[in-house]
C-alpha cells in the first residue's frame, strides 16, 4: 500500500472484526456479506451482524512463524494460527502478540492449542512515516494471562445525579516492564503505540461502566505522542468502540483529540461533564481519554534524562449523569506560558528545560491550582481522604503532597510512576484510577494535573454508592495491572526496540 | 473424452537459478526443445496459451502475449493464464471445440530476480487477512499438519513415524532427482538433514519440508487426436481434463485437513477417463510441502484418510523407488518433484507433464519406472495457491 480505500476498508472491518450470520443456518461469515452462500436468497438482506470485538476464541492450531514477510520483521519471530469462535462456527487467521520468543525456547504446539483467546487491537505491520498507520485485531493474546477477557454487559441506567461525574473507567497498560533500581516502567509491545492504549482504555472504561456506547456523544483523545501529526487518535477510537449511534459505516458521534502536554486529558474532564449537564447538548455520556507512548530521547542524547522516567499507557473516564461513580464538585484551572519542555513538529522526542520543571513550572501550577479549589471549596486536608498530582517521578507528587499538608495514606496509594512510570497524559488519571479502584463511598478526592507549558488542573470528586456495585465489573484493575504474575521484564536494549515499534 | 487432446512433443528447461537469462530466453528454450522434438515450425502453430504467475511482478512485463509474439514472429491468438494446468485446461477447450488444431502452451516464472520479495508476492495466493494477520507462504502447511495431528488424534509413537514420514518424501524425493537432468536439486538428502532443519526452525516443518524458488521453463505442443500421427508415432492422450475450486481463505474452510478440491477434481477426471485408481501408478503430485505430497495420496483415493503417512512410512524403511499401498506400487513423483525438481510456479504443471509424458513412452530413462503392469496411464495434480483450485490430468497412450 498505502491505498487510502483499502486501508478504510481493511480497518473498518478487521479492527472491530465484523462479521454476518445467517438467520436461518446459523452460518457465519468474517465479512459483511448481504446473503448466505448456503441458503442463497432467501436470506438476502436478513442477515445479522456480529462481532467478535468483545468476544473470546480458542486458538485451534499454531506454528511458529520464524521468517516473517517483509512487512511483519519487526515482530521478530511470532506464533501464528487459527482461531475459532462461536464453536467453531466462525474461524479467522490470527497471531499472537505480547509475547517475546525466546532464541532457546522449546515450543510444544499442543500446550498452546485449545486455550482460550482474546482479540487485542494492534498495528497491523510496518509501513513508510509517511503512511496511513494500519490497525488490526486479528492479534491475539491467552485470556488466561496478563489481559483477561470480560464481557460487555450493558446495563440499564438506574439512577439519574444532579451532579455530573465518572461513570466508568479503565487503565490500560501493556504487559512489558523495564525495571532500573526501584523503578518499573511499562514498555508497550511492537505492536503498541498511543492509538492501541487509547482503545484499549476505551473498551475497558466501556465494560466497567457498563454504559450502551451508541449513547456516548463525544470522545476526546488527550495525547502528546500521536503518531500522527494531523489525524485524530479520537476518530479510531469512536469507529473500533462503535462511540454514538451507528448509521451505515459512520458513528453518531463528535470526536477530537486534545493536546497540552501532560494535562490533555483531565482538562476535559470539566467539557465532558458540561457537555453532559446541558439538557439541550443530547449527548448522555462522554468519554475522555489520556493515552501515551511516552517520548524520550535515548539516554546519552540532549532530552535523554526523560529515558529514565518514561512509560506507556493510557486511561479512559466515561463521564454522565447516570450512575455515578464519583461526582464532580467543583475545578479549578491555571495557565502560564512556561516553556518547560517541549517538542516541535517533526521532531521524534520531546526537549526538556531542566532548570525550569520544578519551581517554575510543576510546583507552582500544581500549587496554585489545589490551593484555589479549596480555597473556593472551603477544603481542608482533613476533607480530602486522597491526593493524586501528576506524576512525572516519584519525587515530585511526593513533594507537593506534603507541602500542601497531605499525609502518606492520603497520597501514596496514588502514586504509580515507580511501577508503570510516567505515562504523560494519562499519568494523573491513572493516579485517579488507583484511588477509585478502592475508594468507599463519600469519599473526597483531590486530582490535579500538570502539564509542560504550563498549566494544571485540579478536581475535587466525590465517590458515591455506585462505586462499590461497579467495581465487580471490572477485573484490571491498577493493582491487577501492576501486580500481575504475567508481566515480562526487558533489558533496556529491548526496551528501546519495542517502543521505537513498526 | 471425445476428440482426445494429443500431446505430441514436450520441452522444458533446467530449474533453478537462470539469473544471467532473460524471461523470455527461458521459454524460448523450452519451446524450441519441444518443437524440435516434433519437427514442428512456428507457422503451424494456431494459437498459443502461456502461463505464469508473477511476471508482471518479478520482471516487470505486463503482456506477456506481446513478448510472445515478438519471440515467435506469430500474431496468432495467445492468452495468459496463471498456472500450466489452467493453460493446458483452455489448451484442451479449444481443441476439443474444433477451433484449433495445433497449439502451443507453456510455462514460465522468473522467481529469482525477486529474491528478497518473492515471498510477499506468493502472499499473493493467501487470502489478505491471513496476510494481514501475519501468515507466510509456509505458515498454512504446517497448520494444515497441525489440524490433522489433532483431527486423527496422532501421538506418541505414530508422531513420531509421521514426521520421519514426512522427512522421508523430501529425501526420496531427492533420490529422484538424481537421475533427473533437467532437476534443481540433484543431489540426495539424509533423514537427519530434514530434521535437523526442523529442529533449527523449531517448528513442525523445516527449510527441506518445502519446495525451493525457482526459474524455468516448460512447453508442449497439443493437437487434434486426428493430427497426432503426423508428428510422432507415440502420441500420449489427455483423457481428462478436470479442475475444482475451493475458498482462498483457508481458515474459513470446513475441511483444514485436506484438499477439497483434488478430491473433487479426482473423481471427476476419473470418471471422464473412465478407469479407476488401480489403472494409475505413475503420479506426479504436487508437493509444495511434504505435508502437501502426503495430503494428496489421502486425497487422490491412493490412501485412507488419516493413514497415508503410514504407508510411507512403512514403504520408506527400505525404499525400492516406488510407495507400496495396499500391495500396489505407486511411482510419486519421480522426477523429484517441486522439492527437488524445482517449482517455478507457471512452468510446474509443464514439468509433471513432461514427466508422465516419458514415463508413458518409456522414455524416462534412469527414472523409467517398472510397474507390475503394463504402464498405460498417469495422473497429474497441481494446485494454485494453498489448495484454492486443484487441477487433475489423467494422460494415457494407446
Amino acid at each position: 500500500m498505502s491505498s487510502e480505500p483499502i486501508e478504510r476498508r481493511v480497518s473498518y472491518l478487521g479492527d472491530r472484526l465484523k462479521g454476518r450470520r445467517c438467520r436461518f443456518c446459523g452460518k457465519e461469515y468474517f465479512e459483511l456479506k448481504n446473503y448466505c452462500g448456503t441458503c442463497g436468497r432467501k436470506s438476502f438482506g436478513k442477515m445479522e451482524d456480529i462481532d467478535l470485538f468483545y468476544d473470546k476464541g480458542t486458538l485451534e492450531v499454531c506454528t511458529l512463524v520464524n521468517e516473517p514477510t517483509n512487512k511483519f520483521t519487526k515482530l521478530g519471530k511470532y506464533i501464528y494460527g487459527i482461531v475459532s469462535f462461536h464453536n467453531g462456527r466462525i474461524r479467522v487467521p490470527g497471531r499472537l502478540t505480547d509475547r517475546i520468543t525466546k532464541p532457546d525456547e522449546e515450543l510444544d504446539f499442543s500446550t498452546l492449542e485449545g486455550r482460550e483467546v482474546v482479540p487485542r487491537f494492534r498495528r497491523r505491520y510496518s509501513v513508510e512515516r509517511c503512511d496511513i498507520i494500519p490497525t488490526i485485531s486479528l492479534a491475539f493474546t491467552f485470556a488466561d494471562e496478563y489481559y483477561q477477557h470480560q464481557e460487555y454487559n450493558i446495563a440499564k441506567p438506574r439512577k439519574e445525579h444532579d451532579t455530573p461525574g465518572v461513570v466508568g473507567y479503565g487503565v490500560y497498560t501493556s504487559r512489558f516492564r523495564v525495571k532500573e533500581g526501584t523503578m518499573e516502567r511499562s514498555v508497550p509491545f511492537t505492536d503498541e503505540d498511543a492509538i492501541t492504549a487509547a482503545v484499549e482504555a476505551g473498551k475497558l472504561a466501556l465494560i466497567h461502566s457498563g454504559i450502551d456506547s451508541s449513547l456516548v456523544g463525544k470522545v476526546y483523545v488527550g495525547s502528546e505522542s500521536n503518531p500522527y501529526a494531523v489525524k485524530p487518535i479520537a476518530s479510531k477510537v469512536a469507529q473500533v468502540l462503535k462511540l454514538g449511534e451507528e448509521d451505515e459505516d459512520m458513528q453518531g458521534v463528535d470526536a477530537i483529540d486534545t493536546e497540552f502536554a501532560c494535562k490533555a486529558a483531565t482538562s476535559m474532564f470539566k467539557d465532558a461533564s458540561s457537555l453532559v449537564s446541558y439538557s439541550k447538548s443530547n449527548v448522555k455520556y462522554a468519554m475522555v481519554i489520556g493515552t501515551d507512548n511516552s517520548q524520550a530521547a535515548p539516554r546519552d542524547c540532549p532530552g535523554g534524562e526523560l529515558d529514565l522516567f518514561v512509560g506507556f499507557g493510557g486511561a479512559a473516564y466515561i463521564f454522565g449523569k447516570h450512575d455515578v461513580i464519583a461526582e464532580i464538585e467543583g475545578w479549578y484551572s491555571c495557565t502560564s506560558d512556561t516553556p518547560d519542555f517541549w517538542r516541535r513538529d517533526g521532531e521524534p522526542y520531546p526537549m526538556h528545560g531542566g532548570r525550569f520543571t520544578g519551581d517554575p513550572a510543576y510546583f507552582k501550577h500544581v500549587r496554585k491550582a489545589a490551593k484555589k479549589l479549596m480555597e473556593r471549596l472551603d477544603l481542608q486536608t482533613k476533607d480530602i481522604n486522597y491526593f493524586t498530582a501528576h506524576q512525572p517521578n516519584f519525587q515530585f507528587p511526593a513533594k507537593i503532597a506534603k507541602e500542601l499538608g497531605f499525609k502518606e495514606e492520603q497520597y501514596m496509594h496514588s502514586l504509580q510512576v515507580a511501577k508503570i512510570g510516567n505515562t504523560y497524559s494519562g499519568s494523573s488519571p491513572v493516579g485517579l484510577a488507583a484511588i477509585l479502584d478502592k475508594a468507599k463511598p463519600d469519599e473526597r478526592i483531590l486530582i490535579v494535573s500538570y502539564g509542560s507549558g504550563a498549566g494544571s488542573d485540579a478536581y475535587s470528586l466525590l465517590t458515591t454508592n455506585e462505586i462499590l456495585d461497579k467495581r465487580k465489573r471490572q477485573k484490571m484493575t491498577v493493582k491487577y495491572l501492576t501486580e500481575n504474575p504475567f508481566v515480562e521484564y526487558v533489558d533496556y536494549t529491548t526496551y528501546r526496540r519495542l517502543k521505537s515499534g513498526m | 473424452m471425445q476428440n482426445r487432446p494429443a500431446i505430441v512433443a514436450v520441452g522444458r528447461t533446467r530449474f533453478g537459478e537462470h539469473y544471467e537469462k532473460e524471461p523470455e530466453k527461458i521459454i524460448e528454450e523450452a519451446w524450441l526443445k519441444a518443437s524440435e522434438n516434433a519437427g514442428i515450425e512456428r507457422k503451424n502453430l494456431e494459437a498459443c496459451y502461456l502461463s505464469d504467475y508473477f511476471l508482471p511482478i518479478t520482471n516487470k512485463f505486463g503482456l506477456e502475449e506481446g513478448f510472445l509474439s515478438e519471440l515467435t514472429e506469430l500474431h496468432v491468438p495467445m492468452e495468459v493464464t496463471r498456472s500450466f494446468s489452467s493453460a493446458l485446461s483452455n489448451a484442451c477447450n479449444a481443441i476439443q471445440a474444433g477451433k484449433h488444431n495445433i497449439v502451443l502452451v507453456g510455462g514460465i516464472e522468473k522467481m529469482t530476480d525477486r529474491w528478497d520479495k518473492i515471498r510477499d508476492d506468493l502472499m499473493l495466493l493467501e487470502d489478505p487477512w491471513s496476510y494481514y494477520a501475519g501468515c507466510t507462504p509456509e505458515a498454512n502447511h504446517e497448520l494444515m499438519l497441525r489440524a490433522y495431528i489433532r483431527k486423527y488424534g496422532i501421538k506418541g509413537d505414530d508422531l513420531e513415524k509421521l514426521n520421519i514420514a514426512l522427512a522421508q518424501i523430501s529425501v526420496k524425493n531427492h533420490l529422484h532427482a538424481t537421475k533427473n537432468e533437467y532437476a534443481q536439486y540433484q543431489r540426495k538428502i539424509t533423514l537427519e538433514q530434514v530434521l535437523n532443519t526442523r529442529k533449527e526452525a523449531r517448528k513442525p516443518l523445516g527449510l527441506l519440508d518445502y519446495a525451493p524458488i525457482s526459474d524455468g521453463a516448460s512447453a508442449l505442443i497439443l493437437t487434434r487426436e486426428d493430427f497426432a500421427q503426423k508428428f510422432t508415432d507415440k502420441p500420449i492422450y489427455i483423457l481428462s481434463s478436470a479442475s475444482a475450486t475451493d475458498y482462498l481463505t483457508f481458515p474459513a474452510r470446513e475441511d483444514m485437513t485436506h484438499f477439497l478440491v483434488s478430491k473433487m477434481a479426482m473423481k471427476s477426471a476419473l470418471k471422464t477417463a473412465g478407469i479407476s485408481l488401480k489403472d494409475l501408478q505413475v503420479v506426479e503430485l504436487y508437493d509444495q510441502s511434504t505435508v502437501m505430497e502426503m495430503v494428496s495420496l489421502e486425497d487422490l483415493g491412493f490412501c485412507k484418510q488419516g493413514e497415508a503417512w503410514r504407508n510411507i512410512y512403512e514403504s520408506c524403511q527400505d525404499y525400492k523407488g516406488y510407495y507400496e499401498i495396499n500391495e500396489q506400487k505407486i511411482f510419486v513423483n519421480m522426477n523429484g518433484g517441486l522439492k527437488a525438481d524445482g517449482n517455478p510456479l507457471g512452468a510446474t504443471g509443464g514439468a509433471q507433464i513432461f514427466e508422465i509424458f516419458k514415463q508413458l513412452r518409456n522414455e524416462a530413462g534412469e527414472r523409467q519406472v517398472r510397474s507390475d503392469r503394463e504402464l498405460k496411464h498417469g495422473c497429474i495434480l497441481e494446485l494454485e495457491g494453498f489448495g484454492t483450485k486443484g487441477y487433475v490430468y489423467i494422460l494415457g497412450r494407446d
